[in-house]
């Protein structure tokens, strides 16, 4: 089958330390697969974010090649899935990012609307192409590892952060382009189960750790052992006995199979 | 009247010999000397109200760390009257005993390198509708647990969730927001998919860890995925910062050959100090550290590196890390589990030789 519809779904994102508000990297690497995927294809492209059409932040994805963003208006009570799943019903292919960096960035969203839409998702994608009737994606895992999967469309495809693609920034097309507000608003949630208690990151988070009931005396020795962190220092020994000692190392903890 | 009784020390309390010939009363005599023969307390539950269920893939019979703390997690979490459950995805050769997993149930087929998310979702899917777990623990990470425990959350809407938590106790979870510049925190939901590190794996109890078999009952399900190959990039095309294994150079080598081929007879991605890259040895993109790359690899060979704190801040994700240098007193010899002290080049030479007989009796056993 032909790819005829192409959706991307962009959030937006800040400036960590400065808090501007600017795009997501990892949705602008969705963003130019699509791009490049409906010229190949011919095949139309909606850009699609739930947000804030006045949010600066969306002009960067005109000027990394969206023609057009097409926004749904949002409350903080809103479901965003419901809306997406109720404007994606003849969308081929709908991209996004792996995770957000505005709201929760749980990386859940592709993952919902997957199921809602009753259509497969695949996470983690670096690359894309079509073979067939199918949609061929390369999968990133870690320590060098990369999968090939196939899947017939529609289907979500969540692109990985490493994805090899350069993003092309052109002024003109910020200027050209256009940011629409829906009409129609975002769906209101139904009672959601978790409330949340947000607050700016001011500390590390505590590790979890089972409580010990140690004596005096235990609490005593633990403290001391772990004063000296160094690991094994070896002094002794010819060059090849220090080998060994480096050899075994790698042998007992299975960092080396032979 | 009474004599109350006088508090006598006595005169065979147990006291050792320090290296100078003083006798050193060694207080608690009894537990120090035992400490490590002591076998840890076995946890059991007798009468199971409840069950926290932990599910997580394994890799070539065993679990990562990630997954290990997942389990732990659950462990340290569940009360007296709750059973802690796991459940492996894929082969298991690794006792989850000391993790505190009071059963085990391995679903071996279920291999993370085969994608079947439909196959595998209905499965844990069964399970759960069987046991009926209080809450579900996953290790949210690329090697497939993240994936499974997201499509779980999205098929039973009905529990609550959290993901990527990076704090947890028995009241609540916390997760980074918005980029890492907010904390958010609620109270424990039912799904949780763990980041790694949040976790102690070190427990004051041991469990039962019984072990039982499932198999696949469902296999009439419906695959929309077609699973075509996995692929393992070359070690010296890989990007450093997924590398597994980096042998590092600094401005104690010299001659970056011997280098070169321990890093390829170890298969191992290289990297470089500043100075090294600074004097022309490596190109930029070898950097590792606060103005170069930041890696997390198992194995870190730093070789004639100095171990400068801006060195460092490159590999603190670094499980272990193994330094050679000349200098007792490098601050690498503080970081290094295992340190070497003596010349790089002598000391690389002997290690290439070893390795390529290593290499070459193992070809013999195994022909
Ligand atoms: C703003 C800033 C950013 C920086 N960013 C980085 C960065 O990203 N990455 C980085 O690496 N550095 C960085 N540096 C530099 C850093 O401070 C150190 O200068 C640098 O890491 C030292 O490199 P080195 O350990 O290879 O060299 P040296 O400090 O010269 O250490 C060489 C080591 O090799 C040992 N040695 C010598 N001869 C032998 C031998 N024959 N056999 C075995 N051992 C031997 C010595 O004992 C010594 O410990 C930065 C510095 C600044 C100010
Ligand atoms: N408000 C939004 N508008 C459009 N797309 C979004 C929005 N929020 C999330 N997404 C998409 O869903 C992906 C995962 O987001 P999340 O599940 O929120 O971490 C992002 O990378 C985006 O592609």
């Amino acid at each position: 089958m032909n790819i005829k519809h192409i959706t991307v779904l962009v959030s937006t994102g800040r400036h960590p330390t400065s808090g501007v508000p600017r795009h997501c990297r990892n949705d602008s690497l969705a963003l130019t697969i699509g791009v490049d995927l409906s010229q190949t294809k011919a095949a139309d492209l909606e850009v699609l974010h739930a947000g804030n059409a006045n949010n600066p932040a969306l002009k960067d994805y005109l000027a990394l090649g969206a023609d057009q963003i097409n926004v749904i208006p949002t409350e903080p009570d809103s479901d965003i899935v419901d809306s997406f799943a109720e404007r994606l019903g003849d969308a081929d292919l709908i991209l996004t990012g792996s995770r957000a960096e505005n709201g929760q960035d749980s990386g859940l969203l592709p993952y919902l609307l997957a199921e809602k839409l009753n259509i497969p998702i695949i996470a983690n994608a670096l690359e894309l192409k079509q073979e067939g009737d199918k949609l061929e994606v390369l999968q990133f895992f870690p320590k060098g590892k990369r999968r090939r999967v196939a899947v017939t469309l529609p289907a979500i495809i969540a692109i990985h952060p490493l994805a090899a693609i350069e993003l092309r920034y052109a002024y003109v097309r910020q200027q050209q382009g256009k940011i629409i507000a829906l009409t129609k608003p975002a769906h209101v949630a139904a009672e959601s189960h978790l409330q949340w208690n947000i607050a700016p990151k001011l500390r590390k988070p505590i590790k979890l750790k089972a409580p010990e009931n140690l004596t005096g005396h235990e609490r005593l020795l633990a403290a001391i052992t772990s004063e000296n962190k160094g690991g094994t220092v070896v002094n002794d020994g010819n060059c090849v006995e220090k080998a060994q000692v480096i050899l075994s190392y790698l042998r007992e903890h299975q960092l080396i199979a032979f | 009247m009474t004599m109350r009784n006088p508090i006598r020390i006595s005169p065979n309390r147990p006291q050792q010999s320090s290296p100078n010939g003083l006798k050193r009363i060694v207080l608690r005599a009894s537990d120090t000397i035992e400490m490590y023969a002591q076998p840890k307390p076995l946890r059991t539950v007798n009468n199971p109200k409840a069950s926290y269920l932990v599910i997580a893939h394994s890799e070539r019979g065993s679990l990562s760390d990630h997954a290990l703390q997942t389990i732990a997690a659950a462990a340290i979490l569940a009360d007296a009257e709750t059973n802690v459950l796991a459940l492996i995805l894929g082969a298991l050769t690794d006792d989850l005993a000391n993790f505190g997993a009071d059963q085990v149930i391995v679903i071996s087929e279920l291999d993370f390198e085969h994608f079947q998310p439909e196959l595998e979702l209905a499965s844990i899917s069964a399970l759960i509708d069987s046991i009926q777990p209080t809450r579900i623990f996953m290790p949210d990470n690329h090697t497939g647990d993240g994936d499974l425990g997201r499509r779980l959350i999205a098929r039973q809407k009905t529990k609550t969730a959290a993901t990527q938590v990076i704090e947890m106790n028995v009241d609540h979870v916390a997760t980074y927001q918005a980029g890492g510049t907010l904390i958010a925190q609620t109270t424990l939901p039912e799904i949780i998919l763990l980041a790694a590190n949040a976790v102690d794996t070190h427990l004051p109890f041991i469990a039962l860890a019984q072990r039982s078999k499932q198999a696949i009952t469902n296999l009439a399900i419906a695959n929309s995925y077609q699973d075509l190959d996995m692929q393992t990039i070359a070690a010296t095309e890989i990007a450093l910062e997924e590398a597994d294994f980096i042998v590092s150079a600094g401005n104690g080598v010299e001659n970056v050959a011997s280098l070169e081929s321990l890093a390829h007879a170890l298969q191992a991605s290289i990297g470089a100090s500043r100075v090294a890259v600074d004097d022309g040895k490596f190109s930029r993109d070898k950097q590792i550290g606060a103005s170069g790359k930041t890696v997390s690899a198992s194995a870190y060979l730093a070789i004639g590196i100095s171990g400068a704190v801006q060195h460092l801040q490159g590999i603190k994700d670094c499980r272990h890390v193994i330094a050679i240098n000349t200098d007792t007193s490098a601050p690498i010899v503080k970081r290094a589990d295992l340190s070497v002290i003596g010349d790089a080049e002598e000391i690389m030479r002997a290690l290439i030789n070893l390795i390529a007989e290593a290499k070459s009796a193992n070809l013999k056993v195994a022909a």
